[in-house]
């Protein structure tokens, strides 16, 4: 009998049609919606906590409160002070956690990969804001959180790292939290979209993250 | 609703943190006397008014941080970073 690859499984049950990519069982549906929401959970998450000032956090280059994607395609977010979340494409963790490893010197520093153990969804279409309104206190306008904001609060009363990153134009948002939370913040999003449209969008490694620009 | 201003990620709901005591000097434990030891563990100034306060950011930078708080207006003010936990 032939060797089979074990398959991941994101905490958020994929809608059909389904299908098996990047290793993990992922929804193939598409959508021409204004208003989407994609189970991002096969990217790579690599948790990363250091000293505020330290070398990691110079390599890094991303403060507390702000996010931005490297030239290798690596979403850093600067998820609490001290604390920065990678998100890279599905494959790239080793390279990922071997990058950090190399810039911190004798500092101290956590590097975890909580790829299977978080949860995280991304939303895109101008009225993303309005659905965020309906359950987060948060100001979503682009004066308080541009492009590129990254802070933690609670979502549908449930602690979230909220990261905004727009694509091409378009305002998009992605959510990460506990893998056992994953259902219940992507039901609860699904639910406050319900009024603007929102439909589901399977996952897809080209429009999961931003291209390094 | 009560503001709570965070010194990391500014005014939140008071619903995203966690009152963590009256801000005190914990005592040496080496050092101090049995007394003044139940005191810092177990007695409580409870004031009716302004009082320096321990707050746990549990739904943000997950933080400790001092601030002061009318216990009785539930006005607050001075919130400062804490590397006291």
């Amino acid at each position: 009998m032939a060797e089979r690859a074990p398959i991941a499984r994101s905490p958020i049950s994929p809608a059909p049609p389904v299908t098996v990519e990047y290793g993990w069982e992922i929804s193939a549906r598409r959508t021409s919606a204004d208003l989407r929401i994609m189970d991002c959970t096969p990217l790579v998450k690599i948790l990363v906590r250091a000293s505020i000032d330290g070398g990691v956090a110079r390599a890094l280059e991303v403060p507390f409160g702000r996010a931005a994607c490297d030239e290798r395609g690596v979403l850093v977010v600067g998820s609490g002070p001290g604390e920065w979340l990678l998100l890279a494409p599905p494959g790239a963790g080793t390279e990922t956690v071997r990058r950090v490893e190399e810039v911190r010197d004798r500092e101290i520093v956590s590097i975890l990969d909580v790829t299977h153990g978080r949860a995280l969804v991304r939303i895109s279409g101008e009225e993303a804001v309005d659905l965020l309104a309906k359950v987060c206190g948060i100001d979503f306008s682009d004066e308080v959180t541009p492009d590129g904001t990254a802070f933690r609060s609670s979502v549908a009363k449930l602690t979230t790292d909220v990261v905004r990153d727009d694509q091409d134009g378009v305002r998009s948002y992605l959510l990460h939290c506990e893998r056992s939370f994953g259902q219940y913040l992507f039901d609860s999003l699904h639910d406050a979209g319900d009024e603007f449209g929102i439909e589901i969008e399977g996952f897809a490694g080209s429009k999961a993250l931003s291209q390094p620009g | 609703m009560i503001l709570i201003p965070c010194p990391w990620c500014g005014p939140r709901n008071v619903s995203e943190f966690r009152y963590a005591d009256e801000a005190k000097v914990r005592p040496d434990p080496n050092a101090t006397t049995p007394e003044r030891w139940r005191t810092y563990l177990y007695m409580r100034d409870n004031p009716a008014g302004w009082t320096t306060e321990k707050w746990f950011h549990r739904a943000g930078c997950r933080r400790y941080f001092t601030l002061e708080r009318d216990t009785v207006s539930n006005a607050v003010r001075a919130a400062e970073a804490s590397r006291e936990v």
